[in-house]
């Protein structure tokens, strides 16, 4: 590590000189020693066949560079923009990174990039032209197109009518005319586009999403419901589309590598549909060691060569115009048809406004598919667009909170000394050795609870935005308690969560008791065989990680395909779309949670009941007591005090059960069955990335759970046997 | 009140008979007291009674009604456990109360009768109590105060005083006893002590191995026992036992000789059963021995005394000098000398006048 610092030092002063030595291979200079390889690092999130063309135009560059050496770092993508957002502004980033120019946009606003020159022969390069300067170059086009299967489906539709008229003959038992993501606003958008619809107005770039253009793009969509599968995942459109039961599909180049060997081709989406295009660009970190040497690289990789190179091998559809003269380009169907979308298609927005779109996008998708009239669920999305992308509350001086936070510490400091001395003077070498044991348990929990604890405290009265925090004081609360932008009914409102969170919490822990209850007392029967195996059969719910469960449980509760739909059918009953309505989609939620929750109650409700004397039930029978009265009069008071604390410690478990809201039910519908935990996680990652807003959400949970604790406390401590 | 009745009552746990074909007849107001060594089944008939468990084979019966298949909330009987059982989550009141309320007797009767069990059991300044709170004794009382409340036709003690101190066993002794003169109900009572079975029994019943051995009122079980087990079991401190052989008249052993009583038969092998107080230490008499042990309770004392045919045990006056290590002579008195045959059983003797 320090030689690897050494040397970037050694190699920095070397290249102090002006740039234009630095990638000099005319007449080398003579040196006194051989000067050691320049190094370049850049980080990405291929995998794959992309991964591998990368390689293969890194592998061409070195050889024309021998005194660069490039180095490669793959991040899984889910982790990849947060990883650059905390890396770019300090010297432990990347050089260079590949990313798409809708969050790089972000980046460059932030000053992150450093400028490059620009060429014009690549398509897309003003997605990352801001305010006049190139601040990437495009290496790849992203964009969906029609994917048709050759037998069912031999010409493609070249007008919205065809595609509906196709999608709607090819639909029959098990099969779909059409397969997309159609919840997925980024698919939609080829809709939107297509019909005229826009989503911001000007001045001021403000989300307009409550059109005509969009509702008739909606109702399009909503009409051909019949011809599609319900709930679409990823999953489910590849697995259709591969088995020959959807006639077509939008998607993207990344889809042919899910498909096997189904005979299919792509097309363009017939004429007015128009989607989003995704520019992937190679962009140049500002704090980049060697600046020269990677607008070097950054050029060649946007190069003819790369291109070429990243075509063949990486089946990319690149940027570079010029080369597609290569015969091998020309004559790649599957390329040629991507491309020639490409020129068809619409620039996603990078507007920082843009985030606040698609969540809202996409709850008005999913409730039009369920029969909300399309002008209302834009209605209803405009308002959360509105909300979502609130403007940052004023800021405020820290000092009075400073003063304020000073003021308690010392009057707790005075009133820790007041209290009276209860423990007896111990030995002074005692006290240390205590100290000692206990020091590191005391030291995990002060790093792995305490500080992260006090950290998101203090970020709550902080706003952030694009990589900046200003004080706010108490103002994030006072916007979640007040409700502010909102309906005190509407879901996204604190009070309506809330109160969805008690619902859920009351609901799931009186299910667990009771279940686990009346499993404990068949368990208990003395006459029961197999008992062993009833009890690892009934602890397995617990014993799976519940991620998982969560994740079979949705599966199940699919409406077309899923096994709770399979066995209503078999009852004779109507299946119903599980996650459109509260009440069923809560139930689903409910009936997974108690699933993955009875083990815990039934375990310690066993182990209770084997601690009542059995002496006590004879002498209550022959006092006179039925089986019922033995139940209620013995059995349960002397379960109260072992239950109780199981109860506390489940329930706060279950108000906080992010898992299974998230994975389940995923808020449907339209964020109705969304808990107070699962709310703050959105408003940190999914809604502009609000981390001050959801800290003060997080703070307000602490105090929900601070004052029940507080309560039960003293309900268990009225309990303490005389 | 009712009258008890066991015909032929067997009870096996597993592979283990407990009780083997017991005969009992407790009459309606009688204080019957089970009495045996720990594991002779005594606790387990009880527990048949009140319906806790079920025979194997035989009858029982209540009040002349046959109780197979009768639970025990039907059978309107109350039971006073070894370790109380008492509600820890109710106050005493609630524990008193409990039978009743079950009922649902009307709130005043209820506690009418608490209040009544409690003065007669001095429970009256617990009642607002929790078990927890209570000592060994009050604990007991209120386990007695829950079946009495109820007043049922049967009461069934299991060992209820084990638990407690020696002098507290007594105090609850003379208190059993005041409690069956005042509700003069059907009682039986389950023990291993002997002293407390001879005490409060009106009759007794003794018991080994699961089988009955003798019934019938304490002392006569003391003064006649049928067996060598029951000779063995009443009376502390225990009958000393000598093997002797009757010959022409006269009972001879290991160096020692006295008059067989009239009924002994010629040639037979007996051994002879001796009550310390048939003995005593005296300067002449037909044991010889050396004193091994000397028991001093004040108004008397018990010397153990190693004769050639055994150890007997005699009582002396406590302002005696006995001393360890004496070779003493003991007399008997021959009207009290108990004959026991090989198999056990008692040999009927005539009372014979002492020599």
């Amino acid at each position: 590590m320090i030689a690897a610092l050494l040397l970037i030092a050694a190699t920095a002063t070397a290249t102090a000189t002006p740039t234009a030595t630095a990638t000099a291979t005319a007449s080398p200079k003579p040196q006194a020693y051989a000067a050691p390889p320049r190094r370049l690092v850049l980080w990405h999130s291929y995998r794959a066949a992309e991964e591998a063309g990368l390689l293969a135009s890194i592998a061409l560059f070195e050889q024309r560079h021998p005194d660069i050496k490039v180095e490669l770092l793959a991040i899984p993508y889910d982790a990849f923009p947060s990883k650059l957002t905390a890396a770019l502004p300090t010297d432990h980033g990347p050089d260079l990174f590949v990313f798409a120019h809708e969050r790089a946009a972000g980046w460059a606003r932030d000053g992150r990039l450093a400028p490059l020159a620009g060429d014009a022969d690549l398509l897309g390069i003003e997605a990352m032209t801001i305010d006049g300067v190139v601040q990437g170059l495009p290496l790849a086009l992203k964009s969906v197109a029609l994917y048709h299967n050759r037998r069912l489906v031999p010409r493609p539709p070249a007008t919205l009518a065809e595609l509906a008229a196709i999608a709607r003959a090819n639909t029959r038992a098990g099969t779909y005319g059409l397969a997309y993501q159609f919840t997925d606003f980024y698919y939609h958008a080829a809709f939107l586009n297509g019909f005229g619809g826009a989503l911001f107005e000007e001045p001021g770039h403000r989300p307009r999403l409550a059109t005509p253009e969009a509702e008739r793009a909606l109702a399009f969509v909503r009409d051909l419901r019949g011809a599609m599968p319900e709930e679409p995942t990823s999953t489910l459109v590849a697995a259709l589309f591969r088995e020959g039961r959807a006639a077509m599909a939008i998607n993207g180049p990344w889809f042919a590598g899910e498909l096997g060997g189904v005979d299919y081709a792509v097309a363009l989406l017939p004429a007015p549909l128009r989607p989003f295009l995704s520019v992937e660009c190679v962009l140049v970190s500002r704090r980049a060691r060697q600046p020269a040497a990677a607008a070097s690289l950054a050029s060649f990789l946007a190069g003819r060569e790369s291109a070429v190179a990243r075509a063949v091998e990486g089946r990319q559809v690149v940027a570079t115009r010029s080369a597609y003269d290569d015969p091998r380009l020309r004559g790649d169907g599957f390329l040629m048809a991507f491309r020639a979308q490409a020129e068809r298609a619409v620039l996603t927005d990078s507007s920082p406004q843009m985030a606040a779109v698609w969540e809202p996008q996409k709850r008005a998708l999913v409730a039009v598919m369920s029969g909300v009239d399309p002008a209302e669920a834009l209605a209803q999305a405009q308002r959360r667009a509105v909300a979502v992308s609130r403007p940052a509350p004023a800021t405020r001086s820290a000092w009075p909170y400073a003063v304020a936070a000073a003021l308690v510490a010392v009057a707790a400091v005075v009133a820790l000394r007041r209290a009276p001395r209860r423990a007896e003077r111990q030995p002074a070498g005692t006290v240390a050795r205590a100290y000692a044991y206990v020091a590191p348990a005391a030291a995990s929990l002060l790093v792995l609870v305490f500080v992260p604890f006090a950290f998101g405290v203090g970020l709550s009265f902080f706003h952030h935005a694009g990589g900046r925090f200003t004080f706010v004081g108490l103002q994030n609360f006072a916007d979640i308690l007040g409700s502010r932008d909102y309906r005190l009914s509407e879901p996204m409102s604190f009070w309506f969560t809330l109160a969805v969170t008690l619902l859920w919490t009351v609901v799931n822990v009186a299910l667990h008791v009771g279940i686990g209850l009346a499993l404990a007392l068949l368990l208990r029967d003395p006459l029961l065989r197999f008992k062993g195996v009833y009890r690892v059969l009934l602890i397995v719910p617990w014993a799976v990680p519940n991620y998982i469960t969560a994740l079979l449980w949705k599966g199940m509760f699919h409406k077309q395909f899923g096994a709770v739909s399979h066995l209503l059918i078999a009852l004779g009953i109507e299946p119903v779309g599980w996650f459109t309505h509260f009440s069923t989609a809560f139930a689903a939620n409910v009936v997974t949670n108690t699933w993955l929750g009875f083990p815990f109650m039934m375990v310690v409700a066993l182990g209770a009941l084997q601690s009542i004397p059995h002496e006590l039930y004879e002498a209550a029978q022959v006092d006179g007591a039925s089986r019922w009265d033995q139940f209620v009069h013995v059995t349960l008071p002397l379960l109260k005090p072992s239950l109780l604390p199981a109860v506390i410690l489940g329930s706060v478990w279950t108000f906080n059960m992010f898992n299974v809201i998230y994975l389940v039910s995923g808020g449907e519908p339209g964020g109705a069955t969304d808990i107070l935990v699962s709310e703050a996680y959105r408003w940190a990652f999914q809604r502009n990335e609000a981390y001050g807003f959801a800290a003060a959400y997080s703070t307000l949970i602490f105090l929900v759970l601070l004052g029940y604790s507080a309560l039960t406390r003293r309900a268990a401590r009225e309990m303490e046997p005389a | 009140m009712a009258d008890v009745s066991l015909r032929g009552v067997w009870k096996s746990f597993g592979d283990n008979a407990i009780v083997k074909g017991v005969d009992l007849a407790v009459g309606s107001g009688e204080f019957t007291v089970l009495v045996g060594p720990s594991g002779c089944g005594k606790t387990t008939l009880l527990r048949l009674v009140a319906g806790l468990e079920q025979p194997d084979a035989g009858e029982i019966a209540i009040g002349g009604r046959s109780m197979g298949g009768v639970s025990p909330r039907d059978r309107d009987v109350g039971m006073v456990f070894q370790s109380y059982a008492l509600y820890p989550h109710m106050t005493v009141r609630e524990n008193l109360a409990f039978g009743l309320a079950l009922r649902r007797t009307a709130r005043a009767e209820i506690d009418d009768r608490v209040g009544e069990a409690a003065a007669l059991l001095e429970l009256s300044p617990l009642l607002d109590r929790k078990p927890g709170q209570l000592s060994g004794g009050q604990r007991q009382r209120v386990a007695m105060g829950r079946a009495i409340v109820r007043r049922p036709r049967v009461f069934l003690f299991d060992e209820p005083l084990s638990n407690l101190d020696a002098a507290l066993r007594v105090q609850m002794r003379g208190e059993l006893q005041r409690l069956h003169q005042r509700l003069a109900s059907t009682m039986i009572y389950v023990t291993h002590d002997q002293v407390e079975a001879m005490t409060l029994a009106t009759r007794l019943a003794v018991f080994h191995e699961g089988r009955l051995l003798q019934q019938g009122a304490p002392l006569d079980l003391y003064r006649r026992p049928a067996n060598r087990f029951v000779a063995s079991f009443l009376g502390s401190p225990a009958m000393s036992f000598l093997r002797a052989r009757v010959a022409s008249g006269r009972l001879a052993g290991a160096g020692f000789s006295l008059p067989a009583p009239p009924g002994a038969d010629e040639g037979m092998e007996v051994e002879v059963g001796l009550r310390p107080q048939a003995l005593a230490l005296a300067a002449e008499g037909p044991l010889r021995g050396q004193v091994e042990a000397v028991e001093r309770l004040g108004a008397d004392g018990y010397a153990t005394v190693r004769c050639e045919a055994g150890p007997v045990t005699a009582r002396f006056e406590g302002g005696e000098d006995v001393r360890v290590g004496r070779s003493v002579a003991v007399a008997v008195d021959a009207g009290q000398v108990h004959l026991f045959a090989g198999d056990g059983r008692a040999i009927e003797v005539r009372v014979a006048v002492a020599r």
